[in-house]
């Protein structure tokens, strides 16, 4: 336990990310091929290999700096629509999170929140349109409201975590209306959404790396 | 494609999934482009092979086309919409406002986008042009759509508003074309009808079916909408009408007059476009084409025929369109879009399609089909409306010509081409390599075909009179657009001699534009400044390179026109930097807006006037709307720090108007004070301030003298109106006077310019040098021209002649009196009039 999230938890958290999306790159991929164009695993894994390698070029860098570079890595190398969402997400992390370290846990928080609010500034997306916000806001829900009952960062981050995996469950008996998954009309109903499911690793990993901060 | 050579028009970049993809999509476009130059960079796939798009790439390939025109954007689809979004939040704020992103198919609307904007379009008219590009397919695909729709009449709207028409016509070809076009972008089933006639609903997506509500000024009309996008369409059609469809409040322009009057008995024939053309005649004649009624193949091939033309004369048109757009402005060019409305009309093409499918052939269908709406016109109450059925028999024409295999009527004309007078359209299909000449019988030097005419460097003379129409075909015929005479050729001696004539101008052409860039001294060495008109960055280098001395006159309303908002004082202290740029360290001369009269922005309300040409424009509008004035000031503040700047305001009429003006600039130059390279001056264009010049001297550096307004305001005759063409004379004694007062009282205090196109007219350039005048200031291609006629003049000679001028009663006699001196002075000069009429 300390005080906050430091920049080499936030490193580990990108790191964890990258492992769980190598991990599952062929589960993401199989998704996509259900209801997309099958490249959702290849994608992501290829950007956030590419973000690994950009983390070792600002290794001085503040944390609005890290993710600012995150941002745009992924936006320059995931080539499908996930690349300017997650590079929305991660820019607008990096203008929320702040140049100090240690990052305090509300505005940890508060910057998820801001990266969602990108997300859906850049996709549109609406609630139970079957995309990834329908896992990532959930857990950000969950996360804000543990944190404002006063429960410890750990509690909150483990509810964050649930709602992410119910939100991406919830997906698969969706109507697919974003993206080329829409094109399927009712045929996407029955297949779990690939973003929402990149999105709930994204959560699950941030449990992981950074349970035990803050 | 992107080419060495800075165009400065409208960037075009193409994203997509796929490298190879948008490689091919622009080898497909540039087919379009027939040697012109349109800069468009590709941001496609991560890398040659792998799919994907990338918001940085695209940030840098639409910095790689931007200009002060700005870029569209277009996209395939999914990620390259959202990455095309990314790269606008990273782009730099001056650029970002530039950019329009398209909604239009990526094939479709970059074939387009690109014949758009190599035409000079605005990237706004480069979207809506790609935008709507897709309507040619959807018609020819799903024309009988439309036919369903009827059923949805039935249904409850799910939105629906009424209006009162307001425009002075009615909702005639162009505001309707505005509605329709508007209608077609949106997601819903528009129907519309007239409430006050009490019509039934017709579909908004058919031109040809809104004009026959007959909607006129008054009269209430109800919109209906269905589907997704229902409630936006009605928003956006309650909205356009309350704009009155973007037409302007005054008079129809002339792409859409009344039919034109004759002009005054004694007014012509006047000269219109310069130089001298020989040719046999041909007269313009308006049957209809050969229809072949009899089917050459079955009725898919038929249709076949039949849609190609269509998809042929659309092309034609876009072109022109652009090419309008670019010299004649939106408002006139609009009028191509009805024709363009027409030939993507569904309810046309399905009665078309199925004539054919009945056994008619293509162009028996298509005649057919036009038939039918031209007698729902012609039945319309209201005479103007029954008029625009012109507009559809001249589309209908094209179409049947290109069925036939055949050109054009106008562009297929060898000689001299005699008719009535001659629509927009018509004058900017004139092929140059074939037209010698041009002679109307009615007609203006100032109308917009005429611009058009004179644009192609094709001699001509208008308001020639009917008599011109009885010529026979085939009767070789002198067309001397310079003195403003037809003369038919009586013998083989007469001809030569023209011929000859014809011959030493071109060579006097070739030496005037090799001497273009010397400066212009008079036999008594004295130095005239030979300056150029202009309204973009791209114009000024053409006319820095044509030999302009520096520009007299820089309109920057054409910076203004055709967008939503005004330029930002950065974007335009950008563009004045790129002119002064042009002419390296010589002076410009920055006209600050002049809107208001013939010209409107979208961002300026101005109430209608009943007479805009004596209402609030330019100065007396830019005073009302301060905050557009001192932007612009300030910007031309910026650029006067470090180069010479000129900068004058138009429509001056009041000394406490120039004074007002004055602490505006004051304002704008900030805590710096003036800068030390700008001087100030004001347009003399309305005969009060000719007569109270020396009031204004002692607050002015220089003043320009608007020679077209100026002869407006004294002989009360608007240019633009034909059947007034030959009062409007800038030669007039009267007009005269008002100069020699202005020049007068500036010599020796203020340099005085005539940017007028009387700066341009060699009749009057002696008696303008005469008068005083220092600076003449011209359109770019006039330049050599001018530059020789001012190195063939002696001052003390000029201004005796113009003593003389001064005295004269009438135009007629100033241009004897002009033509009287040339002839007693040497040659080269005698040899350029011809001496037979």
């Amino acid at each position: 336990m300390s005080d906050g999230v430091t920049r080499t938890d936030l490193e580990h958290w990108l790191q964890v990310f990258a492992k769980q999306v190598e991990d599952n790159k062929e589960l993401l991929t199989e998704l996509d091929a259900a209801i997309g164009d099958a490249d959702h695993g290849v994608n992501m894994d290829r950007g956030l290999k590419a973000v690994l390698v950009a983390l070792e070029q600002v290794p001085q860098a503040t944390p609005a700096a890290l993710f600012n570079k995150v941002g745009l890595t992924l936006v320059s190398t995931v080539g499908g629509a996930s690349g300017p969402l997650y590079g929305t997400f991660f820019l607008r992390f990096g203008g929320a999170v702040g140049d100090e370290e240690p990052v305090p846990a509300t505005q940890f928080a508060a910057a998820l929140r801001a990266g969602l609010d990108g997300v859906v500034a850049r996709g549109k997306a609406e609630p139970g349109d079957k995309t990834m916000y329908d896992a990532l806001a959930p857990a950000i829900d969950a996360l804000d409201a543990g944190l404002a009952a006063g429960e410890v960062w750990a509690d909150a981050l483990t509810r964050a975590v649930d709602a992410a995996s119910a939100g991406r469950e919830a997906t698969i008996e969706m109507l697919a209306r974003k993206g080329r998954a829409s094109y399927l009309g009712e045929r996407s109903i029955g297949h779990q959404d690939p973003g929402a499911t990149s999105a709930a690793l994204l959560v699950a990993s941030a449990n992981e790396a950074l349970h035990d901060c803050a | 494609m992107a080419s060495g050579e800075v165009t400065g028009g409208v960037g075009i970049v193409v994203v997509s999934h796929s490298r190879a993809l948008a490689q091919a999509a622009v080898n497909l476009a540039a087919e379009m482009l027939h040697g012109q130059q349109v800069q468009i960079a590709i941001a496609a796939g991560l890398d040659e092979t792998t799919f994907g798009t990338d918001a940085i790439q695209i940030k840098a390939a639409i910095e790689r086309v931007d200009s002060p025109a700005g870029v569209v954007v277009l996209m395939d689809l999914g990620s390259a919409v959202l990455s095309a979004e990314l790269a606008l939040d990273l782009l730099a704020n001056g650029t970002r406002d530039r950019v329009v992103l398209c909604p239009a198919p990526l094939v479709e609307g970059l074939v387009v986008a690109t014949v758009a904007a190599s035409g000079g379009a605005t990237r706004e008219e480069v979207a809506a042009e790609a935008t709507a590009a897709l309507l040619g397919k959807t018609a020819h695909l799903a024309p009988v759509a439309t036919d369903a729709r009827p059923a949805a009449f039935d249904e409850p709207a799910a939105a629906s508003a009424t209006f009162t028409v307001t425009n002075a016509h009615g909702l005639h070809a162009r505001p309707a074309a505005r509605l329709v076009t508007e209608v077609r972008r949106l997601d819903a089933t528009v129907t519309i009808r007239n409430v006050t006639t009490g019509s039934p609903p017709v579909p908004a997506t058919s031109l040809s079916r809104v004009a026959t509500l007959g909607a006129l000024q008054g009269h209430q009309v109800e919109v209906a909408a269905f589907g997704r996008q229902a409630v936006s369409a009605v928003d956006h059609l309650r909205s356009l009408a309350e704009r009155n469809f973007d037409e302007p409040t005054d008079a129809p322009s002339a792409g859409t007059a009344a039919p034109l009057e004759r002009g005054v008995a004694d007014g012509g024939p006047l000269p219109a476009s310069a130089g001298i053309g020989i040719g046999p005649v041909h007269q313009l004649a308006y049957a209809a084409p050969q229809v072949d009624e009899i089917p050459a193949g079955p009725p898919t091939a038929e249709w076949r025929v039949l849609i190609e033309a269509v998809a042929e004369v659309r092309r034609g048109i876009e072109r022109i369109r652009a090419a309008a757009a670019r010299d004649l402005g939106d408002n006139d060019a609009e009028i191509f879009d009805a024709h363009l409305l027409l030939l993507a009309d569904p309810e046309l093409l399905t009665a078309a399609k199925d004539r054919v499918a009945a056994g008619a052939s293509a162009g028996a269908a298509w005649m057919a089909s036009v038939a039918d709406v031209a007698a729902q016109w012609a039945a319309l109450p209201d005479p103007y409306l029954r008029g625009r059925a012109d507009d559809l028999r001249a589309v209908t024409h094209q179409v049947l010509n290109a069925i036939a295999g055949g050109e054009d009527a106008v562009a297929a004309v060898d000689g001299v081409l005699v008719a009535q007078d001659l629509s927009p359209a018509q004058a900017a299909a004139l092929d140059p390599a074939r037209v010698r000449g041009v002679v109307l019988a009615a007609g203006s030097p100032t109308s917009h075909a005429n611009i058009l005419i004179r644009s192609h460097g094709i001699p001509a003379v208008v308001a020639a009179g009917p008599e011109v129409l009885e010529l026979a075909a085939g009767t070789t015929v002198v067309v001397d657009g310079t003195a403003g005479r037809v003369v038919v050729a009586s013998s083989r001696e007469q001809l030569a001699d023209y011929e000859h004539q014809a011959l030493a101008l071109a060579e006097q052409r070739a030496l005037e534009v090799r001497d273009a860039t010397r400066p212009a001294l008079s036999i008594d060495g004295v130095r005239v400044e030979v300056a150029a008109n202009l309204g973009s960055v791209g114009d000024a280098v053409a006319a820095a390179r044509a030999g302009a001395d520096s520009a007299g006159l820089i309109r920057t309303e054409f910076m203004f026109l055709g967008r939503a908002q005004p330029p930002s004082v950065e974007e335009q202290e950008r563009d004045y930097r790129a002119m002064a740029e042009a002419f390296g360290s010589r002076p410009i001369t920055i006209r600050t807006l002049d809107v208001g009269g013939d010209k409107s922005l979208p961002y300026v309300q101005q109430g209608a006037e009943a007479n805009p040409y004596l209402g609030r424009r330019g100065i007396r509008l830019a005073l009302v709307r301060a905050d557009l004035l001192r932007d612009q000031l300030t910007a031309i503040c910026r650029v006067a720090r470090d180069t010479p700047v000129n900068v004058m305001f138009p429509m001056v009429s009041t000394v406490d108007e120039l004074l007002r003006a004055r602490a505006i600039l004051k304002e704008a130059a900030g805590d710096e004070g003036m800068p030390a390279l700008l001087r100030v001056g004001i347009m003399i264009e309305v005969p009060a301030a000719a007569l109270k010049i020396s009031s204004f001297l002692p607050h002015i550096d220089f003043v320009s003298i608007g020679t077209n307004d100026l002869t407006q305001y004294t002989l009360a005759a608007e240019r633009g109106n034909p059947s007034v063409a030959g009062l409007a004379d800038p030669l007039d004694p009267a007009v005269l006077r008002l100069v020699a007062e202005v020049g007068h009282a500036a010599r020796g205090r203020v340099t005085v310019s005539v940017c007028g196109e009387a700066a341009a007219d060699e009749a009057a350039i002696p008696l303008l040098v005469g008068l005083s005048v220092s600076e003449l200031s011209v359109s770019a291609q006039a330049v050599p021209a001018v530059k020789a006629a001012v190195r063939r003049l002696d001052t003390q000679a000029c201004a005796a002649l113009a003593d003389r001028a001064l005295q004269a009663s009438s135009a007629a006699e100033v241009r004897s009196l002009v033509a009287a001196a040339n002839t007693a002075s040497p040659a080269p000069r005698a040899s350029r009039r011809p001496t037979v009429a």
